[in-house]
This record gives structure tokens, C-alpha cells and sequence, in this order.
């Protein structure tokens, strides 16, 4: 455990350019009275426009509780938590929904309707900008950047699960989100597809300047990362680049640890 | 271009379980159109002799509650009312149940005979009209077609026994049962009434021309016919009732409203038709509900990236609304079969009124708004946190 925990501003691109997130002191507890649990210690963390991040940690450190807080998918109470130069912290859940339609998800689970078609499905997530002329085009432009033009008007049964995926990230983008939050986005592929995913994804990024925060075990992928935040019983362990993390985390001297990732 | 319709798309998806929720509506459907149609059946056949008569004022016994009641008045009370300002025309009818023997099986049933002057227009239907000669000829009647099965061959030319002497069927009419009228209808001339219960036995009532069951009067046009029926309450003695043939208050209105109150009809049949109501909110409910059960991470999806309660909410009552009306096309459709199916062996009177189609109709789609309104509560209650980590 020789990683330093770093402080939260220095990694990545230069203090001066604004944040895409930036949390201080976050602290998050779940339950109530007697069975109220501190899930998130203290949490401190900048994420920079352009920069692909990768969260990894053992089952149960909070990944995902912090990944669902950035997301405006539950009301954070106590620190600070910026999300696009929006305070989360004391919202209600009106004002988070509307947060949440500047933010691409991507699941583990590509959660598409069976009932309609690719392009369909990515429609859904244009109509929320209340773009109903345009919504066909940009669906189609989207998929064709995907890879995936050819297949705009099949089902998802006709897809392949990289195909699925792929779509699931097309609904993600087709808004140009500022800010896209993945969870295991290839934990259901195959090699191949998942390193299509993350390249297509790595790509998106550095081309329309968004920030992506991506929570993964799956090593594979962890080269795409500008970052990597490790996470450890709700505690920030470490934050570092993927070279210095595949050097603190060689096999040679944390055997353990590479038992638990 | 529109939003994309995710209802519909997600309720046709899978056809199989499509036709199947749309067979489970249409059978709701039906429940409620079976029981409403027995129940309006059974009322509606109660009147359809009465308003088909011809004639604007009534004059009955004042016993005679209602058809059942076997009160016969003075037909002088005809000739008085005849001299009233306004009366065009007085005509008597009587009534009487008589066995009928059924020709193929020997057995007999009893039938309700209608018997009044050919000559008078009390039943303008033109199979009557028609036969007037025939009818006019000895130990002749005219059979309803809508007679019950058990009555036997119901066509011009069966020669059989009424009340143990023969009679001879010269036509065919169409009018219907009711609670009154046994198993079927005759019409007969008032002569051959005389022929068949003049004299019938110790037991039996003798009829004669001095006592009629049923008064019809018409009247000159253009005379009102409340002026004319208080004139005829104040003037006729007190042993007959006169009332206006149609409105709230009159014979028709009357005898509706006598088996409405004195019978348990209406409270089995419209038990009967909430329990088709409830068991349609019950199936609506579990399809709707399969159907968020099974998109549960697709809607929780739509949540997270950004949808709101109130579009869901919409989503699952578009889809209850969608099945209320294509359950409600083929319930309709199977209900209406029914009707004719149960006309035809009862003899009742099914009617398929517009109002009621619309009545069944608001039913279905309130019923279908319960189920929805129930099984939204499913999908508000879905985290978008959840699909995270799954």
C-alpha cells in the first residue's frame, strides 16, 4: 500500500480549466437511526473536461454509491458536490431529474427496449431535449458513429451483445452530454467487443471534450484511463495514472490486492 | 414527428402475450355485457307488447299492478270515455293464459292469448295487418315466432289444441316473451276469444265482451293528452285507472318500473356485472403489472437518464387505455353474438343500444384507469439507483 494518497486537484489537465465535477468532503451514509452506515469517508475529487477516469476498488469500497451520487441518482446531504457547475448537495428530486438530462449512463446491463427498434431506442433519449423534428437524423448520425448505420432499425434481439452495447452508448451520447457515467460498460462482453467499447468510447471523448468516469474490474480496459481512482471501504486510497497503478499494483508485490480486484 | 410510442410498441411486442390481454379485456367485456344485457333483457321484454300497442291513453283496473295481475274492467267504461272531447277511438283487448298443446310432443305449456277486434288498429305490425281475413275465420290464431321453443313448430298451418279445443295457426308474428306471457304469444279475434273462454270449465273464469283487460284509446290529433287524461280520471268512475301510454308517468313507464322494484333482478344482475367489472381490473392489473415488471430496468433506465414520474405514469395508463379499447372491439363483438344467440332461445328482448355500447364502454376504460393507476404505483416506486450495480 505504498500509493500516496494525493491530493485532489493536481492529476490531469491544468487547475485552470473549470471542473466537470468536483466534490469536497462528501460524506454518505446509508439506513437510519441504529442501522445508519457511513458508506463514503470524506470524499475530495476533481474531474477534468477531456479526461477519461477509471474507479476501481473491491466489491462493497462505494463505487457505485459515488458514481450514483455524481449522477444526480440520489440526494448527497452532507460535503460539497459539483456536477457541471451545479451544487447537488440539498436538491430535490425535480431539480436532480433535470441534472440528470445533461448526463450520458451506461450500464453494465445495456437495458434497451426489446420493443423498439436501435434507432428507437436512442430516440427515446433525444425526445428529451424536446427535439422531435431532428430526433431520426441524430439517432442515425449517432449510430452510424458507433459503427452500427446498418442496423439503426433492427431490435435489440437481432443485435449482438457488443451491437447492444454500442447502442446503450449511442442513447448515452446522441445528447453530447458533458459528463458520461459507465458502470462495467464490458463486464458482459467478450474481449474484442469490450475493447471496441472503451476505444469507441476513448474516442468520443477526446473528441467532443466530455468527461467520463467509469467504474470497471475489468483490467483489460484500465489502459483507456487518463486516471484511476481507487476506492477502499469508502476511503479514496489512491488517484494516479494507469502507469503508475499497474506499477504499484504488480503482481509481485500485491498478490493480495490483485486477489480482491 | 411524434414521440415514440412506447405503449403501443411495448404492448404489441410480444403478439402472443398481446392476444392473450386482449382476450383477457374482451372477456371482462363480455362478463359485463352478458349480465347488463340479461338484466335490460329482462326489463325491456317486460314492455315490448305494451309499446307496441296502439294507442295514446290506457285505461286498466285499478288492481291490474301490472301485466300479471289477471283484472278485467267494464268495458262500458270504453263507451263513457268515447264520449270525452278528444277520443277518436276505443278499443278493447283481452287477455287470457291458455294450455297449449306442443304438436310433436303432445305436452302442454301455457301462452298468453291477445285477442281484440281485427278491425281495430291495436297491433299495426304488418304480419297482423296482413291476416285480418284469417284471423276473422273460426278457431284460427296467429302464433309468435319468437315463442319459446317448447311450444313446438312456430309456422302458419299447425293445427293444435289451446285450452282442449282445436285450433288452427293461420300466420306468424313477431313480438316476443315476458314474464307475463308464459311461453309464447297468440293473437286472435275478440269472436274466437269468446269461442275458446266464454266457457272453459267450473274452475276456469268465464270471459265475456262485458269485462275487457286492456283499454286503448286514441286520440284526435292535436288534443293534449294530460288535459285529456285528467278529464277522464275525473269523469269515469273509480274502478279504472287512466294513463298516458308513454312518459315518466305512464303505462309503459309503469310496468318497467313495477318489475324494477318488486324484483331481485336488478340487484343480482348488477352484482353480477361488478364482479365481471372487478375481475377485468384484476386481469388489466396483471398485465400492466407484467408489463412493468418485466421492463423494470428499461423504465428505471428511462428514469435515470432523465424521464420523469409523470411520463411514465403516462406510459402505463396510455397502455390501459390502448387495451380498454381494443379488448372492448372484440368483447363487443362476441357480446353481440350473444345477444342474438340468447334472443333467439329465450325469446327476450336484447337490445344493443348505442347507450349502452357507450355505458359498457366508460366502464371498461374506468376499469382499465383503476388497473393502470394501480400498476403505476410499481413503476414511481422504481430507483433509478438500482440500475447501477445490477
Amino acid at each position: 500500500m505504498t500509493a500516496p494518497r494525493s491530493s485532489s486537484t493536481t492529476s490531469g489537465l491544468p487547475p485552470a480549466a473549470e471542473a466537470s465535477i468536483q466534490v469536497r468532503h462528501l460524506n454518505y451514509f446509508f439506513g437510519r437511526g441504529d442501522l445508519r452506515k457511513q458508506v463514503l469517508y470524506d470524499i475530495s475529487l476533481d474531474l477534468h473536461p477531456g479526461q477519461i477516469v477509471i474507479m476501481t476498488g473491491p466489491s462493497g469500497s462505494g463505487k457505485t454509491t459515488l458514481l450514483t451520487l455524481i449522477g444526480a441518482l440520489r440526494s448527497a446531504t452532507d460535503g460539497s458536490l459539483r456536477v457541471l457547475g451545479q451544487e447537488l448537495v440539498g436538491l430535490g428530486n425535480r431539480q436532480l431529474v433535470e441534472i440528470r438530462r445533461n448526463i450520458g449512463f451506461i450500464f453494465q446491463a445495456h437495458n434497451l427496449f426489446e420493443s423498439l427498434t436501435a434507432a428507437q431506442n436512442v430516440e427515446m433519449a433525444v425526445e428529451l431535449t424536446g427535439n422531435f423534428r431532428g430526433k431520426r437524423q441524430q439517432a442515425v448520425d449517432i449510430l452510424s458513429q458507433v459503427g452500427l448505420a446498418e442496423r439503426a432499425d433492427y431490435k435489440p434481439a437481432a443485435l449482438s451483445g457488443g451491437q447492444k452495447q454500442r447502442v446503450a452508448i449511442a442513447r448515452a451520447l446522441v445528447n453530447q452530454p458533458q459528463l458520461i457515467l459507465a458502470d462495467e460498460p464490458t463486464a458482459a462482453l467478450d474481449k474484442q467487443s469490450g475493447r471496441d467499447v472503451v476505444t469507441l468510447m476513448q474516442h468520443l471523448a477526446k473528441e467532443k471534450g466530455c468527461t467520463i468516469l467509469m467504474v470497471t474490474h475489468d483490467n483489460r480496459i484500465l489502459d483507456v484511463a487518463d486516471r484511476i481512482i481507487n476506492l477502499v471501504d469508502g476511503r479514496l486510497e489512491s488517484d494516479e495514472s494507469p502507469q503508475q497503478f499497474a506499477d504499484s499494483h504488480a503482481p509481485k508485490s500485491l498478490d493480495q490486492k490483485m486477489f480482491i480486484l | 414527428m411524434r414521440r415514440t410510442p412506447l405503449a403501443l410498441l411495448n404492448l404489441i411486442h410480444d403478439r402472443k402475450k398481446f392476444l392473450t390481454s386482449m382476450a383477457g379485456v374482451a372477456f371482462a367485456v363480455l362478463l359485463m355485457f352478458l349480465f347488463t344485457g340479461f338484466k335490460n333483457a329482462l326489463y325491456d321484454s317486460q314492455t315490448q307488447l305494451l309499446s307496441r300497442l296502439n294507442g295514446d291513453i290506457v285505461i286498466i283496473n285499478r288492481l291490474k299492478e301490472n301485466m300479471f295481475v289477471p283484472r278485467a274492467f267494464a268495458r262500458r267504461r270504453l263507451y263513457q270515455a268515447q264520449a270525452f272531447d278528444g277520443v277518436e277511438g276505443a278499443y278493447a283487448i283481452y287477455i287470457s293464459d291458455a294450455r297449449w298443446k306442443n304438436p310433436d310432443t303432445r305436452k302442454t305449456r301455457p301462452v298468453r292469448v291477445i285477442a281484440y277486434n281485427p278491425s281495430d288498429p291495436v297491433l299495426p305490425m304488418a304480419e297482423v295487418l296482413a291476416r285480418q281475413q284469417e284471423l276473422r275465420l273460426p278457431n284460427t290464431a296467429m302464433i309468435d315466432e319468437r315463442s319459446r321453443a317448447e311450444v313446438g313448430p312456430r309456422e302458419t298451418g299447425v293445427i293444435t289444441e289451446l285450452a282442449d279445443r282445436e285450433i288452427r295457426v293461420v300466420g306468424t308474428f313477431s313480438l316476443g316473451t315476458d314474464f307475463a306471457s308464459g311461453n309464447g304469444n297468440l293473437i286472435m279475434s275478440d269472436q274466437n276469444f269468446l269461442r275458446f273462454f266464454a266457457n272453459r270449465g267450473p274452475e276456469e273464469e268465464e270471459r265475456s265482451f262485458a269485462t275487457a283487460d286492456i283499454g286503448l284509446l286514441r286520440i284526435t290529433p292535436g288534443t293534449n293528452i294530460d288535459t285529456l287524461v285528467q278529464a277522464l280520471r275525473d269523469g269515469l268512475p273509480q274502478d279504472v285507472l287512466v294513463l298516458p301510454m308513454n312518459g315518466p308517468e305512464g303505462f309503459i313507464a309503469r310496468e318497467r318500473t313495477y318489475w324494477e322494484e318488486n324484483t331481485n333482478i336488478g340487484f343480482v344482475f348488477s352484482l353480477l356485472t361488478t364482479m365481471g367489472f372487478v375481475v377485468g381490473i384484476i386481469l388489466v392489473y396483471q398485465i400492466l403489472y407484467t408489463d412493468v415488471a418485466d421492463h423494470w430496468s428499461e423504465y428505471a433506465t428511462l428514469k435515470a437518464i432523465g424521464y420523469d414520474n409523470a411520463y411514465l405514469f403516462g406510459v402505463v395508463i396510455q397502455e390501459a387505455v390502448i387495451l380498454s379499447v381494443l379488448g372492448f372491439i372484440p368483447g363487443l363483438l362476441i357480446s353481440a353474438l350473444f345477444y342474438n344467440l340468447g334472443a333467439a332461445v329465450t325469446g327476450l328482448l336484447f337490445q344493443l343500444t348505442l347507450r349502452r355500447v357507450v355505458n359498457i364502454y366508460m366502464m371498461t376504460f374506468i376499469m382499465c384507469l383503476i388497473s393502470g393507476a394501480i400498476a403505476v404505483r410499481k413503476v414511481q416506486r422504481t430507483d433509478p439507483a438500482e440500475v447501477f450495480g445490477l
